[in-house]
């Protein structure tokens, strides 16, 4: 399956910069060994729709806030079971959710992954607010587990091909 | 007293909140539209490099980060005091206009156009770009996609990226294009104007044939008199780039017509304790509280305070709507905010022919793009027009070139006081005593500033994300007796 790896997020926002800096250890570790495409972004709902025509499966690496785990956690979900906070609504101008996005593309007939081959690997972050280059301690501490988290996903996949 | 929240807003960049008190009668006594997001950029940005400013800047938001490096390569430009080639600001004109093609498409349609075309009283789960799409047909939303993919493709011939340019340095740019890209430049620019045509021809179609949305675009629930601002070139012609700034009265006179530099002669900026944002005014009227009128110093700063601005419009088809849009609307200045999305797409008309008229300039693909800086940076001023109004950003340096000190007064801020008027009237218009609190009449509060289309995240310079929306009502003692909300938990 044609695989498309994703850092998302601002690098300049903190720990909102962990999703690059994930991404960019996976390139770093993997040199070139995988049949993926790695990347990395600052794009949301329909830039983020756009980016992923053409690929089959994807991986999303992304701080989120839950307020409901450890910071540093690392969770793994499909992006059909995140629930659609903006029940479809848009929740930014110019803009919408990546689920109406994907739904706006494949209603387009874009070659885009289903909801199910969108797989988030999710870090546990607080503080996304505040201008900074630099990750907390805590954020920090969870980027090898990130990454092996995304690895195993990439792998789990090839293996079933 | 009880008390009606809009937390957050819905289609917006940034984190709002709407707090709407009403009185023992049921009737709005006040609405705040408070902003709680600390500006940080200003901050951020000391001890850097001027020249990675416009970088920086960037991101601040995902949407327009355009206009921020534009605005801030003009303020390096003047730090360097250095003044770039005609090509350079060509080819910087031509990258702005279109992103504005892309901004103003993607605005009209994920945003504006699920109020008029789904109309305010549909359900929630329709009142999106999907909807729009549903009702109008597929076609519509391919013809979206294809807009924004051509936008970026330009973008990133000329920007170096396709969302967060790269290649302006102070003096100019770091490339040119070539013959082949100046082709294909011009071939998405053509398509850009029929696409345009087309908007403007969706918006006749389905907002001003239909005889309830022209009401609610001439009520007054929608309407304010104020100042109008917006950049116009030597000609008094609406330009997004470049020019001075001008300022007319609620009469349509003008009131004053400044260059970059001075914009700290003309501007202040009020302050009030319930909001992290401040108001800016105009300095020589004077800050007299949320009023209307030529005594007052608010000043608007959107697509309809451009057109207002100006005496007219630099291209031919942009040019012919103008005029009918004074026609239909009864002269000059139109005072209702609605029309601004109508203001939009004349202007995405105008963004989209000087797309073509630029890349058809034989000097375009000229390899002089870049003249080097040989003067002492100090301290500079970039104004342009962001899609949400004007934009300054004002830069001090030491000797070395490194930022001191950063100023910067963002679109949307400019509107802040007019975006809090026109919410205060909508809602005293549309909240009444027994009036039952429907989702469509919040909606139609909402529709009041999005007319501005605003973006937080710009006006703070802070980017929070999204959030779902929730309303809560309190009674007379600040109990909440209802909850509404947006989302499924």
């Amino acid at each position: 399956m044609k695989t498309l790896v994703i850092g998302l997020g601002n690098p300049i926002l903190g720990d909102d910069g962990v999703g690059w800096r994930v991404a960019e250890e996976i390139a770093r570790v993997t040199a070139g060994r995988l049949q993926v495409e790695i990347d990395c972004v600052s794009l949301g709902g329909l830039s983020l729709m756009e980016r992923l025509t053409g690929y089959e499966r994807v991986i999303l690496i992304d701080a989120i806030f839950t307020g409901k785990n450890p910071l540093g956690s690392v969770t793994t979900f499909a992006l059909d079971s995140l629930a659609d906070l903006t029940a479809g609504h848009s929740a930014s101008a110019h803009d919408t959710s990546l689920r109406t996005a994907l739904n706006v593309g494949r209603s387009m007939n874009l070659p885009l992954p289903a909801d199910d081959q969108v797989l988030v690997v999710a870090i546990e972050a607080q503080n996304v607010y505040e201008f900074s280059e630099e990750l907390s301690s805590a954020v920090s501490a969870a980027i090898p587990l990130a990454v092996e988290a995304a690895l195993e996903l990439i792998r789990s996949n090839q293996e079933g091909e | 007293m009880e008390r009606i929240t809009i937390d957050p807003i819905t289609r917006l960049e940034g984190h709002g909140k709407i707090e709407i008190f009403l009185d023992k009668e049921g009737n709005v006594a006040n609405t705040y539209f408070q902003v709680p997001q600390l500006r940080g950029f200003e901050r951020f940005c000391v001890g850097r490099q001027v020249e990675e400013v416009p970088l920086l800047t960037n991101r601040i938001c995902g949407v327009c980060p355009e206009a921020h490096h534009m605005a801030g390569a003009k303020a390096a430009d003047a730090v360097y005091h250095v003044d770039p080639p005609r090509t350079a600001k060509m080819l910087r004109e031509l990258l702005y206009s279109a992103f504005y093609v892309t901004d103003h498409t993607t605005h009209f349609y994920a945003l504006a156009g699920p109020d008029f075309v789904m109309g305010p009283d549909a359900p929630v789960a329709e009142r999106n770009i999907l909807g729009v799409i549903h009702k109008v047909g597929l076609e519509i939303g391919g013809k979206v996609l294809q807009c924004r993919k051509y936008g970026h493709t330009v973008i990133e011939m000329i920007g170096g990226r396709k969302v967060h340019p790269c290649t302006s340095i102070p003096g100019g740019l770091t490339k040119g294009i070539t013959e082949e890209q100046r082709k294909e430049i011009e071939e998405m620019g053509k398509w850009a104007i029929e696409f345009a045509q087309f908007s403007l021809k969706l918006f006749n179609d389905i907002v001003l044939g239909n005889k309830a949305y022209v009401d609610l675009i001439l009520g007054d629930i929608y309407t304010h008199q104020t100042y109008y601002m917006g950049l116009v070139d030597e000609n008094n012609k609406v330009n997004f780039y470049d020019g001075k700034v001008r300022v007319v009265a609620p009469d349509g006179t003008e009131f004053v017509k400044y260059s970059p530099k001075d914009y700290a002669e003309h501007i202040a900026e009020h302050v009030e304790p319930w909001t992290y944002l401040k108001f800016p005014y105009l300095k020589k009227v004077g800050w007299k509280g949320f009023v209307d009128g030529k005594d007052s110093g608010v000043y608007c700063a959107t697509p309809l305070s451009r057109l207002n601005a100006a005496d007219s419009m630099a291209t031919p088809r942009a040019q012919e709507e103008y005029d009918k849009f004074y026609k239909t609307l009864g002269g000059k200045p139109v005072h209702q905010r609605l029309a601004t999305h109508w203001a939009r797409l004349i202007e995405l008309l105008y963004a989209a022919e000087r797309w073509v008229e630029l890349v058809t300039d034989p000097e375009i693909t000229s390899p002089n793009f870049h003249t080097i800086p040989t003067e002492k940076p100090t301290e500079g001023v970039g104004i342009v027009e962001a899609p949400r109004g004007t934009l300054t950003h004002h830069y001090w340096t030491d000797e070395r070139g490194v930022v001191t000190k950063v100023n910067l007064i963002v679109g949307t801020t400019n509107n802040y006081a007019p975006i809090s008027m026109s919410i205060n009237k909508a809602a005293r218009s549309l909240i009444k005593k027994g009036t039952v609190v429907t989702e469509g009449l919040l909606n139609m509060v909402e529709m009041a500033f999005r007319a501005y289309d605003p973006c937080l995240s710009c006006a703070t310079h802070s980017l929070p994300g999204q959030m779902p929306l929730e309303v809560t009502i309190h009674d007379a003692d600040g109990n909440p007796i209802r909850v509404l909300k947006q989302f499924v938990e």
